[in-house]
């Protein structure tokens, strides 16, 4: 009558460690206007108004690991669901790791036994499964001109 | 009809079969007897669809005019899906039924616990999200251990809620009125997806206190009468055991550490335990005002799902009594079989226990030979000296779970006890009060059936002193609902 405690649980901690990005905006990226993409990511599902939310945007696979973001962005969680662009993105492959930072920690906060303690989501629909979603689950692709990309924090 | 009363002959002439004809006698008996009572695997079918409230009708008997409320029961409801089935009975949604007696009148509802896994698995036509005894599939989403909560073990009334419970994840709020699901129960920001077991403990004043168990780690849940939490601690057990339950005395909490322990990250939560029988069984005593005082015994090994309230003598003896098996084939095996239609032929009946823990560090365990599962007693006196247990009982050759009912004195180590016979399942007997009553078992038990040959659940009232002599009435509703696992009566 009880599912995978332990097993939950230690991948739950792997996933809160995927979070340690550092939310700093970084909009510099070395293209002309004229090569680049711009992405528009929609955050749906957010249960409070309460807190931020924490967007990183991954361009490699090695970042996406456990490196750091090419862009980041922190939004007050105002609304249901919030929209926010990135811009001067080259085209390319790209993932998502979002939080609601319900406290403004800035941390994916975990429970006493490892697991996370406040909502996230991955892009590209990609689910946790017992660990987190891997590169090739959670990448997309941006072309040239607007792309869209929505993620329903849970 | 008594098995004994059916002969080879008519059975053969009943038209079964040959193939039954390599059958023993005694098993072409059970076999037809069974048959007589009807089909226990409707105690294992699922419910499509909520139930609406409806009238139960009056068997026999008059209702007792003090006895008014609901009996809140869950349990799994649905298990199979096109896709993909559960495989095991414990990893069913969650499906809460009420009967509610009032003026005399029943009625019965179901309605099923609106998890995410439900949604889940209902979206993939499929039960793709793990559980106890079932493995993950293809398209399974684990972000916490609520993405496989099945809300399907027990309840909790709290203040004005209902809080349907699995074991490791949190509670699921109900309206108790129309059972509708809430939300998931976050006790504290921080503590968001801690495991909450299916069985707290209630103190005489409404108090509850609770385990979550993960690994070698458990939290120490102490909520208000109202579900206000009071307190949260995490503590080490010396073993990482399968704990379904745990106990408690006025001023300990006892968690029975079973030599079932996890090792492994198996496929589903119960590939990853290990039967160890030569650990030994250990039961862990806190003290409720100071966690870090803790005593260890050791005991035989056994397995066991159950215990009854626990209390202290007056020399400082901890008593209390348990349903224990020999090892764990009833959840590796039996709780698989029955799914399948078949017996659970391989794993032996649980049986009534009596376990005393000494201040000298001795511990003794005295095995009953009476079968024995879901123990209730008279919950005003939890914690503290009790003469009574109720539990099930009885078994029926070729068949699972149980047909009687037994009230258990341990005073003078006797019991009384009243059979259905093969043509009811009975589920988890609970104890209610007569109103204005002091004495332990005053009052009425409440006895859930599935009547196999009617094709219907049946709600029985037990005097709780008077078992022998049968119910003083029944009810009997208009639908078959599957055998179901734990409830609590909530008095009007």
């Amino acid at each position: 009558m009880s599912p995978p405690t332990i097993k939950t649980l230690a991948a739950m901690v792997s996933i809160a460690t995927l979070f340690t990005f550092a939310a700093v905006p970084a909009h510099a990226q070395g293209s002309t206007a004229a090569q680049t993409a711009s992405l528009t990511v929609t955050f749906m599902g957010l249960k409070s108004t309460q807190g931020a939310l924490m967007i990183a945007l991954f361009d490699t696979e090695a970042a996406y690991s456990g490196g750091q973001p090419v862009q980041a962005v922190k939004l007050a969680a105002n609304a249901a669901s919030l929209s926010v662009p990135f811009i001067a993105l080259k085209p390319g492959r790209y993932a998502i790791k979002a939080f609601h930072d319900l406290n403004e920690d800035g941390k994916l906060n975990t429970n006493p036994f490892g697991g996370p303690s406040e909502p996230y989501a991955f892009s590209n629909g990609a689910k946790a499964n017992m660990r987190p979603p891997a590169w090739s689950e959670a990448a997309f692709t941006v072309n040239l001109g607007p792309s869209v990309q929505t993620l329903v924090i849970e | 009809m008594e098995p004994t009363t059916i002969n080879r002959r008519s059975f053969l002439t009943a038209g079964v079969g040959l193939a039954a004809l390599a059958l023993s006698p005694e098993a072409l008996q059970a076999a037809a007897a069974n048959q007589m009572a009807g089909d226990w695997r409707l105690g294992f079918a699922d419910i499509e669809a909520d139930i609406v409230r409806a009238p139960m009708r009056l068997l026999h008997g008059r209702p007792p005019p003090g006895l008014a409320g609901a009996l809140y029961r869950n349990g799994s409801g649905k298990i199979r899906r096109p896709g993909r089935s559960a495989t095991h009975w414990f990893d069913g949604d969650g499906l809460i039924r009420a009967f509610r007696i009032h003026d005399g009148a029943a009625t019965l509802e179901a309605r099923f616990v609106d998890t995410p896994k439900r949604r889940r698995d209902t979206a993939a036509d499929a039960v793709i999200t793990p559980g106890f005894g079932t493995s993950s599939a293809p398209g399974a989403s684990i972000g916490s251990p609520d993405s496989a909560n099945a809300a399907n073990i027990s309840v909790l009334p709290m203040g004005e809620e209902l809080w349907a419970l699995w074991e490791a994840g949190s509670p699921t709020v109900m309206d108790p009125q129309t059972l509708a699901t809430r939300e998931v129960k976050t006790l504290r920001p921080d503590l968001a997806g801690m495991p909450f077991l299916a069985h707290p403990r209630r103190e005489p004043d409404g108090r509850v206190w609770n385990l979550g168990v993960n690994g070698d780690k458990a939290v120490v849940w102490r909520l208000s009468s109202k579900g206000a939490l009071e307190s949260a601690d995490v503590i080490e057990l010396p073993r990482a055991s399968y704990v379904h339950d745990f106990t408690a005395t006025a001023r300990h909490l006892i968690i029975v550490l079973q030599p079932w322990v996890q090792q492994a990250m198996g496929q589903s939560y119960m590939d990853g335990l290990s039967w160890q029988p030569q650990l030994g069984t250990q039961v862990l005593v806190l003290d409720k005002a100071d966690l870090s005082k803790r005593r260890l015994y050791d005991l035989p090994s056994f397995f066991c799902f159950h215990m009854g309230d626990a209390w202290e003598d007056g020399g400082g003896e901890i008593r209390f009594d348990a349903c224990i098996a020999p090892d764990p084939s009833f959840p590796l095996q039996g709780a698989r079989n029955v799914l399948l239609g078949e017996e659970t032929h391989g794993s032996e009946a649980s049986r009534l226990a009596m376990i005393t823990l000494k201040p000298n560090g001795a511990a003794d365990l005295v095995r009953t030979e009476m079968v024995a599962e879901f123990p209730r007693s008279d919950r005003r006196f939890a914690g503290q000296a009790r003469r009574f247990t109720v539990h099930a009982t009885g078994l029926t050759p070729g068949r699972p779970l149980f047909d009687a009912v037994a009230v258990h004195d341990w005073k003078r180590n006797i019991a009384q006890r009243f059979s259905f016979g093969p043509s009811q399942m009975i589920e988890e007997a609970v104890f209610t009060a007569r109103p204005g009553s002091t004495e332990e078992f005053d009052g009425w038990l409440l006895a859930p059936t599935l009547n196999l040959a009617a094709g219907a659940t049946e709600l029985h009232v037990f005097d709780a002193r008077a078992v022998e002599a049968g119910p003083i009435c029944a009810w009997r509703g208009a639908v078959a609902l599957p055998v179901g696992l734990h409830g609590v009566f909530v008095a009007a």
